[in-house]
């Protein structure tokens, strides 16, 4: 039998939680960081901030033979890099495209020939001069003869940012490639042509139609599209599902530890409570995450506006019937079956503290679950992911994720009614735990007395 | 006829084998203002769940407002639990207009009724600011603010004097006797004597889960023993009157603390004085107190208890 509702003392429910959060200097803040974290964008490109800093290396070669050669190496690669970015079609502020690709490596003539003078460049003791700028030197290089042949060192006090090491390192393993070919009487360019030369593993799939030359059936990046969407799907559905449920029980607990339940329950059932507060934090929820979602659609648009045609058709085919039908419903159900079991847990904490030690066996289920993302993204045919989106606690994510092999609709609809009456279970056990534990108080301890005693029908002592 | 607002039948409960409320009967019509008194662990509050329906007795039946306690009753009931507090970002306006609208009431009357109540109890710069930020005192005057605003017919109040001040509590008392002025009925728990003597028509006494007395003011102060201290210089005095005294304790200012029979009257004593000719140096009957009708009621162990939750040596 369904319970009770009078919807008017559930919206009022679910507006005080709504406006509880929504006041919040917290909310705000993750309300507003994509556009925090865009605006930010803005004004770092607008005064010309920049995340890495152009550095100066040096080289100091004994030698007198490689140390132009690693520098043409690498303006060769940016020119390259130029190139290729200047030849896609740009949008917007070209400058802007333009400046990406300068180097933020700068390599300069050594300041001193001696090694252990440089090294004072390097610790910054002292400075370079670069037009007008006084600098410090990021690292120096020196490259000398050995007894065993060239030998090089890297000096540099940043050991996060070792760039030019990479730089010399290449040049030394390139040179050695061909030092090697060309020892077989065979160059770097044969190499190259040889291996670009080498048959293409064409990959087809049957069941796309056949154009008449297999073209239409081979299979491209785009035909990963739907894995893609369904993936992004089940995460969401995750990300949503999880942030709600830890925010019912945190205003659970906020219930619980302001004492106004039971003045609440002489005038309001304990349904329209759950209700209230399931609702609420719902519509929270999809405030919270508002600006993704508009973000999302703006990217999407962009992309269905500018990117190449089969791949709009490709995002176009992946929002199916079935995933517009499936994800409200595993949204839903997957809210409300985690969300009453976190209001239960909320009604036996009496701390933050127990709060997070009652809910880390489910946290970590939670957890567990998202997995199925990855794992159904790889192999959405894996036994283990059939078998997830008929276990409850993974059916909501998992369910999602298989919709790209095309499940039956009897399968999807029996593994949400199965959910929808596991759901009915929690809700009904959430329900029961709730009410003791907000007019018992005694926590943890008895709540799971009570539970022995009144759903296992223990004897009580005493 | 008016419907009885609450009737309680033999009700028992037992919370892990512990009984909490043994076998506990009364009513309570309307317009009475009753004083539910016992000591911590008495079974008041569990009985006073029970009457709400919050928790299921084990055995005997509710009927609130006629029928089982359920959401009939939602709106006609003022609650204020003996554990209460607020949300501590609302205003304090808003505390008190959103459980009013809980209760029924719409917004548009709600938040006027909230500011009209706070400017009468003397909060009006309360209004707007948060709970949090409230004293324990402002804090606790909205949360009874909140929990009547709505002025249902039978108000419930747990221990609604627990945690003021002597200032507040003369102002809760004085909000009692207003709400009861307009007709409405009262039941209120405590463990001060004071505050049920002077406000309650009738109380009903709990000790250890079970109802010890249910009556009057008057008839519960008849079970507490007459007393009456006397004093004279003459040595014949305890000999002369011990034929009125159940007891006769001698007090350290010479006087003596005399405990009469039942039929005993004091004026009697003072007669056989006179007839003696023995000289009185004091003369003072006492009025029996709420207290003293108690510890006859239910022993001094019980008693003490009281005393110690009224003076918080116990928790």
């Amino acid at each position: 039998m369904l319970p009770q509702i009078n919807l008017r003392r559930v919206y009022l429910i679910a507006r005080r939680d709504f406006l509880g959060y929504i006041k919040t200097w917290g909310f705000w803040i993750s309300f507003l960081m994509p556009f925090i974290f865009g605006a930010l964008a803005i004004i770092a490109s607008q005064f010309d901030l920049d995340m890495d800093p152009v550095r100066y290396e040096t080289i100091l070669d004994d030698t007198g033979v490689h140390a132009q050669a690693i520098i043409d190496n690498e303006n060769e690669l940016w020119r390259d890099i130029t190139d290729a970015i200047q030849n896609i079609p740009v949008v917007g502020n070209s400058k802007a495209s333009k400046e990406a690709v300068q180097p933020k490596t700068i390599f300069v003539e050594p300041p001193s020939n001696d090694i252990e003078a440089l090294k004072s460049y390097v610790k910054g003791e002292k400075l370079i001069t670069i037009g007008e700028a006084q600098v410090r030197l990021n690292s120096a290089t020196h490259i000398y003869e050995g007894p065993d042949g060239i030998e090089v060192d890297y000096w540099s006090t940043n050991i996060s940012n070792q760039y030019a090491k990479g730089a010399v390192s290449n040049y030394f393993k390139k040179q050695a490639e061909n030092d090697y070919l060309a020892s077989g009487g065979l160059n770097s360019d044969g190499y190259a042509d040889a291996k670009a030369n080498a048959p293409v593993v064409k990959a087809f799939d049957p069941s796309k139609v056949d154009t008449g030359n297999q073209s239409g059936q081979a299979i491209t990046d785009i035909d990963r599209i739907p894995y893609g969407v369904a993936a992004f799907a089940s995460l969401l559905l995750w990300l949503t599902i999880f942030s709600g449920a830890y925010m019912l029980l945190t205003s659970m607990l906020e219930e619980k530890l302001n004492k106004l339940l039971e003045m609440m329950l002489a005038t309001t059932r304990l349904s329209e409570i759950m209700l209230g507060k399931l609702l609420g934090i719902a519509v929270l929820t999809i405030t919270a995450m508002l600006p993704y979602l508009l973000i999302g659609l703006a990217a999407a648009i962009m992309a269905a506006l500018m990117g190449p045609p089969e791949m709009v058709a490709a995002l176009a085919n992946a929002i199916t019937l079935k995933l517009l039908i499936f994800f409200p419903i595993f949204l839903v159900l997957g809210y409300v079956f985690y969300g009453a079991l976190f209001i239960a847990m909320g009604a036996m904490a009496e701390s933050m503290q127990d709060a997070q030690t009652i809910t880390t066996p489910i946290v970590l289920v939670l957890t567990m679950c998202v997995m199925v993302v990855p794992i159904g993204f790889k192999s959405p045919d894996s036994p283990l992911i059939a078998f997830a989106s008929w276990f409850p606690l993974s059916a909501p994510f998992a369910a999602i994720i298989r919709l790209p092999l095309d499940p039956p609709w009897w399968e999807l609809a029996l593994s949400a009614s199965f959910l929808l009456v596991m759901s009915v279970g929690v809700i009904w056990l959430a329900g029961r735990i709730f009410q003791y534990g907000v007019l018992s108080g005694s926590g943890v301890k008895g709540i799971t007395n009570w539970i022995g005693r009144v759903i296992f029908r223990r004897k009580a002592r005493g | 006829m008016t419907q009885i607002p609450l009737s309680i039948s033999n009700i028992s409960k037992a919370f892990a084998g512990k009984t909490a409320v043994d076998d506990v009967s009364f009513d309570v019509k309307p317009g009475e203002i009753i004083g539910f008194l016992g000591p911590n662990g008495a079974g008041k509050t569990t009985t006073i769940r029970m009457a709400l329906g919050l928790i299921k007795p084990d055995s005997g039946s509710v009927s609130l407002f006629g029928q089982a306690p359920s959401a009939h009753a939602f709106g006609r009931v003022a609650f204020l639990p003996e554990e209460r507090g607020l949300y501590k970002k609302q205003t304090a306006r808003e505390s008190i207009a959103h459980m009013a609208r809980l209760n029924g009431i719409k917004a548009k009357v709600a938040f006027p009724l909230a500011d009209r109540l706070l400017d009468k109890y003397g909060l009006s710069e309360a209004k707007r600011k948060k709970n949090k930020d409230m004293s324990k005192g402002m804090a606790q005057k909205v949360q009874l603010l909140a929990a009547i605003a709505h002025d249902p017919e039978f108000y419930i109040l747990d221990e609604p004097f627990s945690g003021l001040d002597p200032v507040n509590q003369q102002v809760l008392e004085n909000m009692v006797r207003e709400i009861a002025d307009r007709g409405r009925t009262i039941i209120f728990s405590t463990h001060v004597m004071e505050h049920a003597e002077r406000l309650c028509d009738r109380i009903i006494l709990m000790s250890g889960g079970r109802k010890v007395f249910d009556g009057t003011t008057e008839e519960a102060l008849e079970e507490a023993p007459r007393r009456l201290v006397i004093g004279s210089e003459d040595n014949r005095l305890k000999d002369e009157i011990s034929a009125f005294a159940e007891t006769i304790e001698a007090r350290e200012d010479g006087a003596l603390t005399v405990f009469l029979k039942p039929k005993a009257e004091s004026h009697a004593i003072l007669e056989k004085c006179v007839s003696k000719k023995i000289k009185l140096t004091r003369f003072d009957p006492k009025s029996p107190s709420l207290h003293e009708a108690f510890v006859a009621l239910v022993g001094r162990d019980e008693a003490a208890k009281m005393s110690a939750d009224v003076y918080g040596e116990d928790s």
